[in-house]
């Protein structure tokens, strides 16, 4: 593991999904530590355990068993040590709604999950190599929800 | 209060009355004064004719004297004389009566006193002349003396009694006369107020008559009216019923009987005669209002249900208010209404709302399903297949890699028919904001949304000026890029597609069977092309939900595109409209309310 990589957190309940993930990862060929967890319950204790260090992006999907996407956020935007946390939602609905809620509670950007893997493996791309200081500070509704060229 | 008529003409009445039987009093009461005085003067009259009997009694007892005296004088008969001795007993019995009857009168007593002496002296004279004519004692000359002076006194005794018999008559005069007088004042008076006691007589008869006519119009006006009460309790369901706190008694109109399930007046009602029908459930709530309304005055509306004698439940809504008439009694109004109907009516589409509701929500989490759980594994298989590299299908037999391709095509489409569907049920459930929009904004939103296949068809769209209306946004612009879209799908192959856009202001009236007619100006705007157009018989299908006319090969969509247009004009109370030439082009016309 070295020093400048990126720790990315993947909270997904589908395990294609998350093979996916990780083969996208593997392919683009970033410097990164990919961690994965199975659900919301077991994302909130990843995060809790002071043993754990902090992911720089945090991809959550919004449909989870046992705790869902949402209450995550939420519970996370609450918590001081884990408010910064660049949160990635990760989902396949993308309806207004959601879209809307978790803007409100304060997610950085929606990504619909793609139907093409090269597709994907663009926006993990897109979303790795973004500078997210600049990209938070001009965040706004219409440039929430990643759309690629 | 208003609510009772005013009938207190019997306080003038009573007046009317009190005044004419004291003037009836007082007229009875100068009657028996006149009647008094009437007895008085006969009285006086009676007195007056009995001392002038007695006086003539008196002189002709003197006669009788003088002639018995004479007969003797001539006969010297002794027979003659006896009228002689018995006169003075019967003058001095008539001077006793006269002295009595004169009693009150000094100047008679005098006038008595008078002729007693004068009487006395004619005695005397009486004597003197038998004396002088005995034959013993006879002496001519003195006889002639006493009996010319006898025959003086008695000239003067017969002046004395005329005196006295005329004072009697003078004073009787004088006095009939006062009361002449006294009496003849009071006729006129008597009269006048007896005419005054009639004319109050009358008035108050007229008073009478008159509250008695009023009495009979009201009379006739409360029969009426509580006749169309009855009737209108019976139509409308509903019954009255009065409670008089003052006196406890509680009064039932005869519909409040028949709510009950009784026949009317079979039981007097009381206190708590109502409470017994009232549903066990409920006697709590109905006791707690009926004292309510005491404290409150008026009862807001209290549902409950009552059981009738034969097991029936009926369920009721009453209300009531508390009312103080005139003289500050306090009454009771209460409302009964049967609203069993009502009731069961608005059970059955509580129900129905129910069935609404759990089918609206089946609708939302259908929703749910197609937009995520139908659509997961379907981006999977995409995602499985795209990760199928060059390298893999190079290995692979030529079906095996058409299989692939046919599977990856499928998958398309069923992406494309997810995503349209989806469109569709949103065009119902989103919520509807409507916004004042500018309606050629929205058209150029839709045109850039096309520009791709716009610029790839070089096709020529001809705008007019749009209105602005209360509208939808997001789902005009919808409209207008299906609309649009749909005509350059079918356009004419080897001819540049023309599209023209025109609007104009119509009143409703003039399509009566397609527009809403409360909605009095509507919007006609029309999209003309010139494209392949297709068959008329089809103009009312191409609207309904997976309809197609052209195989999914040679033009492909899902049937959905036009059935969304429909959705979005019937969200705006409006109408759309399909017409074609085959061959020559369609033409789509959408009315929108102003």
């Amino acid at each position: 593991m070295q020093k400048n990589a990126l720790y990315i957190l993947l909270a997904d309940d589908d395990e294609d999904d998350r093979l996916f993930f990780k083969d996208a990862f593997e392919e683009i060929k970033i410097q990164n530590n990919v961690d994965f967890v199975h659900d919301g319950m077991q994302l909130m204790d990843h995060l809790n355990n002071p043993d754990n260090k902090l992911p720089d992006i945090l991809f959550l999907d919004l449909n989870m068993p046992k705790k869902t996407g949402k209450e995550c956020l939420i519970e996370i935007k609450k918590t001081e040590r884990l408010k910064n946390i660049i949160i990635a939602i990760y989902s396949t609905s993308s309806s207004e709604e959601d879209i809307e809620d978790t803007f409100i509670q304060g997610a950085n950007i929606y990504i619909k999950k793609p139907s093409d893997f090269n597709t994907l493996k663009k926006i993990i791309n897109e979303v790795v190599t973004v500078n997210w200081h600049y990209h938070t500070s001009g965040l706004n509704r219409d440039n929430f929800l990643l759309r690629l060229k | 209060m208003k609510w009772i008529p005013n009938f207190n003409s019997s306080n003038s009445l009573r007046v009317i009355f009190v005044i004419a039987v004291f003037i009836l009093l007082f007229l009875s009461s100068i009657a028996y004064k006149h009647n008094q005085d009437l007895n008085e003067s006969s009285k006086l009259v009676m007195h007056t004719y009995e001392i002038n009997i007695q006086l003539e009694r008196l002189m002709s007892a003197i006669k009788d004297a003088e002639t018995g005296q004479r007969g003797y004088i001539i006969t010297r008969n002794g027979r003659f004389l006896a009228p002689y001795l018995y006169s003075r007993d019967k003058v001095n019995a008539s001077f006793v009566t006269l002295k009595k009857l004169t009693a009150d009168n000094p100047i008679q007593q005098q006038n008595l006193e008078n002729l007693f002496k004068l009487i006395i002296q004619r005695f005397v004279s009486f004597e003197n002349c038998l004396k002088y004519s005995e034959p013993k004692t006879y002496d001519k000359r003195k006889l002639d003396n006493y009996m010319f002076s006898g025959r003086i006194q008695m000239e003067n005794i017969r002046f004395q009694v005329d005196k006295m018999n005329d004072i009697e008559k003078k004073y009787l005069e004088k006095r009939l006369k006062i009361y002449d007088q006294e009496i003849s004042l009071s006729p006129i008076f008597s009269i006048s107020l007896f005419l005054t006691a009639l004319t109050f007589i009358l008035m108050a008869y007229r008073q009478i008559s008159r509250d008695f006519e009023r009495l009979k119009i009201f009379n006739k006006k409360l029969l009426i009216s509580s006749g169309l009460m009855a009737e209108s309790e019976t139509i409308g369901k509903f019954s009255t019923w009065q409670w008089d706190l003052d006196s406890n008694k509680i009064d039932y109109s005869d519909n409040q009987f028949r709510l009950l399930g009784v026949e009317p007046n079979s039981f007097i009602p009381e206190k708590e005669s109502f409470l017994e029908f009232v549903h066990p459930d409920d006697k709590d709530v109905v006791q707690a209002s009926m004292q309510g309304i005491i404290e409150r005055k008026n009862l807001p509306f209290v549902y409950y249900k009552i059981v009738r004698p034969d097991h029936e439940i009926r369920h009721f809504k009453s209300t009531g208010k508390l009312l103080t008439d005139q003289q500050g009694s306090k009454i009771l109004l209460g409302i009964n209404f049967d609203i069993t109907d009502e009731h069961l009516l608005n059970i059955e589409l509580q129900e129905r709302n129910k069935e609404l509701e759990k089918s609206n929500k089946e609708l939302a989490s259908f929703n749910h399903v197609a937009s995520h759980d139908l659509q997961e594994p379907l981006r999977k298989i995409q995602t499985f297949i795209s990760r199928v590299s060059d390298a893999d299908k190079a290995v692979m037999s030529d079906s095996a890699r058409e299989y692939l391709s046919k599977i990856e095509s499928s998958a398309k489409r069923m992406r494309v028919l997810i995503d349209d569907l989806l469109l569709f049920s949103r065009t119902n459930t989103t919520k509807k904001e409507f916004i004042k929009s500018n309606l050629n904004e929205l058209l150029e939103n839709a045109e850039s949304e096309l520009t791709e296949i716009i610029q790839e068809k070089k096709a020529v769209i001809t705008t007019s000026k749009l209105p602005k209306l209360e509208v939808i946004p997001y789902q005009i612009e919808q409209l207008f890029i299906n609309l649009i879209g749909n005509s350059l799908k079918y356009s004419q192959l080897g001819r540049i597609p023309e599209i023209v856009i025109e609007s104009e202001k119509v009143l409703s009236a003039d399509y009566p069977d397609i527009l809403e007619q409360t909605i009095k100006k509507f919007h006609k705007i029309t999209f003309k092309d010139n494209g392949m157009g297709f068959d008329p018989q089809f103009k009312e299908t191409i609207f309904i939900l997976f309809q197609r006319l052209h195989s999914k090969t040679d033009y492909p969509g899902t049937g959905i595109g036009l059935a969304i247009c429909k959705k979005i004009v019937e969200n705006h109370k409006g109408f759309i409209l399909a017409d074609s030439d085959p061959g020559k082009g369609s033409i789509f016309t959408v009315f929108l309310p102003d």
